[in-house]
């Protein structure tokens, strides 16, 4: 897989992979004035999650509504398992699981009859029962829903998108508001749902969620994608970091190839893409000195690093 | 590309419907105030008509039947359903909705269902008012009513749906509900007969949505057209043409309005 920067399509995909059964080109869309999604595209396979993260306001949302069918786009072309899901949404929509960002079900129903509602609705629904008991739900079933948690909600709205055995699933930030091992509960769910061979595509702002789930990632800034590839692609735009201390009396620090001086003595940072070649010939220049690096910190690029650079405004470099 | 395959046969439209409606009636009898409501505003009418002398001129059933079909689709079905609707909206349930495999329509319908369940029942208990306090007459004829009925019940329907656009809140369906509420109760002819109007403008106002309604309903139940003259079934049926199609007209008009302007989502 390569890496695309910036990137008009979400990284190409390994020969011999599974057809897309989401396909987004050039994807735009506007909100009267503002263009909240300019032109992106990105393809997904059966077995795959797909990661779309940015920042608030970075379009990610727009851009899921085309996909699920909710909104039309103002230009490019979105399909999915080969329909378009708004003009051809009778085709699509068995086979498409969505969770919204935000939703509401009806108060006064109890979790069974929201599970049992939605079931009637579906071409080929799972068993409420097993609906119920996927999320934990099984014993709050005779409450009202307006009694739940917020997590609670959240699972329940969770088996809904999943009660058809969808093929393509949409989940907008499935885990905000979970308690951590609720979230784990999603992720064995979303995980269990790709075993079954369903493409998933996400959004998150949940960086380790997207590191534990996605098979590719990508990072939108201002409706564009700006990043894309696995996690440790993504990683791989920052400079690892080295950081230490010199004592005092110390020589001045040599110039090393592939290391760019961040912040100088007597706490020194280092930014390199070559960590390896530059931490050995840092510490051979202490040695010959007879220098302890005080706290000396090697650290790789993470996906956090990658995602705040991209939010900050900076060009993936 | 991953092509579509047929999955199970998929529910049909009616239901699916069926499947909404069952939950939102179940919805609407967990609200006591609803159902206590249902049932008071019968038998209001039924104290009301004959003391303020309401629903045109003749014998008092075929006034309290008309006033019942009315008033129901006016202050029960079409204001019921724009706060049911906004309300829906601003708690992200209509949108959810529309994310499974309901069609748009099928929600709208579904979650519209109560209301005109409980439009028909209300307009039934009247019926039966009329009956036990030995006021029923028989209709000239059966199917205007049922039309006017029918059609009413779309229109308001369709015109609830439209009006959302401007409602923001349930609250304030209160204020954006009024100019079709006040239209419809000056210019329909059932609070005040169009004959009180110059005939030049009575002409006019058996243009606005609910007169239709009305026309037909009381061509069907009293015998009587929009001027008080009094006919048999030949002759209500020679009136009709009008009235259904102006009605029409509005249901075809409200048709192309509503899915234009309804919004499914609160305004971001």
């Amino acid at each position: 897989m390569q890496l695309t920067r910036p990137a008009p399509a979400a990284g190409p995909l390994p020969a011999g992979a599974a057809a897309p059964v989401v396909e987004v080109t050039d994807l735009r869309r506007r909100h009267g004035e503002v263009e909240a999604v300019r032109g992106i595209s990105f393809e997904v396979r059966p077995g795959e999650v797909f990661a779309l993260l940015g920042v608030n306001g970075a379009g990610k949302t727009s851009a899921l509504e085309v996909v699920e069918g909710l909104a039309p786009a103002s230009g490019g072309t979105v399909r999915v398992l080969g329909a378009d899901p708004v003009t051809e949404r009778a085709a699509v929509r068995p086979h498409l699981g969505v969770l919204l960002q935000s939703s509401g079900l009806p108060a006064d129903l109890t979790v069974r009859e929201t599970v049992a509602l939605w079931a009637a609705t579906l071409t080929a629904p799972r068993p409420v029962d097993e609906g119920l008991a996927q999320v934990g739900l099984t014993d709050r079933a005779g409450l009202r829903v307006r009694s739940l948690s917020g997590g609670e909600r959240r699972r329940l709205d969770l088996t809904l998108a999943l009660l058809g055995s969808p093929r393509v699933v949409v989940l907008d930030e499935p885990t905000t508001g979970l308690d951590p091992e609720s979230r784990r509960t999603v992720w064995a769910l979303v995980r269990q749902r790709v075993a079954e061979g369903a493409a998933v595509v996400l959004t998150t702002h949940h960086l380790e969620e997207a590191e534990e789930l996605a098979d590719r990632i990508a990072v939108m800034r201002a409706g564009r994608i700006v990043l894309s590839g696995t996690a440790a692609e993504i990683a791989a735009t920052q400079p690892a970091t080295v950081r230490f201390t010199l004592p005092a009396g110390a020589p001045a620090l040599p110039a090393v190839p592939g290391a760019q001086v961040v912040s100088a003595v007597p706490r020194v940072e280092l930014h390199t893409r070559a960590l390896q070649p530059v931490l050995t010939a840092l510490l051979a220049w202490a040695d010959a000195h007879d220098l302890v690096l005080g706290g000396l910190q090697a650290r790789a690029a993470s996906l956090e690093q990658a995602f705040l650079a991209v939010a900050d405004g900076a060009d993936p470099s | 590309m991953t092509a579509l395959t047929a999955p199970a046969p998929a529910p049909s439209g009616l239901r699916r419907v069926r499947a909404l409606a069952a939950a939102e009636t179940r919805l609407l009898l967990r609200n006591r105030t609803a159902v206590v409501n249902s049932v008071l505003l019968p038998l209001f009418l039924v104290a009301v008509v004959p003391a303020a002398g309401l629903g045109g001129d003749g014998p008092l059933g075929p006034r309290l039947a008309v006033t019942a079909v009315a008033v129901t689709l006016v202050f029960l079905t079409y204001y019921n359903l724009v706060t049911t609707y906004v309300a829906r909206r601003e708690e992200l349930v209509l949108q959810r909705m529309r994310s499974g495999e309901l069609t748009p329509a099928e929600v709208l319908l579904g979650t519209a269902a109560p209301t005109l369940l409980v439009t028909l029942v209300q307009v039934a208990l009247v019926l039966a008012g009329t009956a036990v306090i030995g006021e029923w007459s028989t209709p000239t004829d059966v199917v205007l009513p049922v039309l006017a009925l029918l059609g009413g019940a779309a229109l308001m329907t369709l015109l609830a749906a439209a009006s959302t656009s401007f409602t923001r809140t349930a609250e304030s369906a209160q204020i954006t509900t009024l100019p079709l509420v006040t239209l419809a109760s000056v210019t329909s002819g059932v609070l005040v007969p169009l004959t009180a109007f110059p005939e030049q403008v009575a002409q006019v106002l058996r243009l606005t949505p609910v007169e239709p309604v009305v026309e037909l309903a009381r061509l069907g139940l009293a015998g009587q057209t929009w001027d008080g003259r009094t006919v048999d079934w030949a002759g209500a049926w020679a009136a009709a043409p009008q009235p259904l199609l102006v009605l029409a007209g509005w249901i075809a008009l409200a048709t192309l309005v509503a899915p234009r302007v309804f919004r499914w989502a609160p305004r971001r």
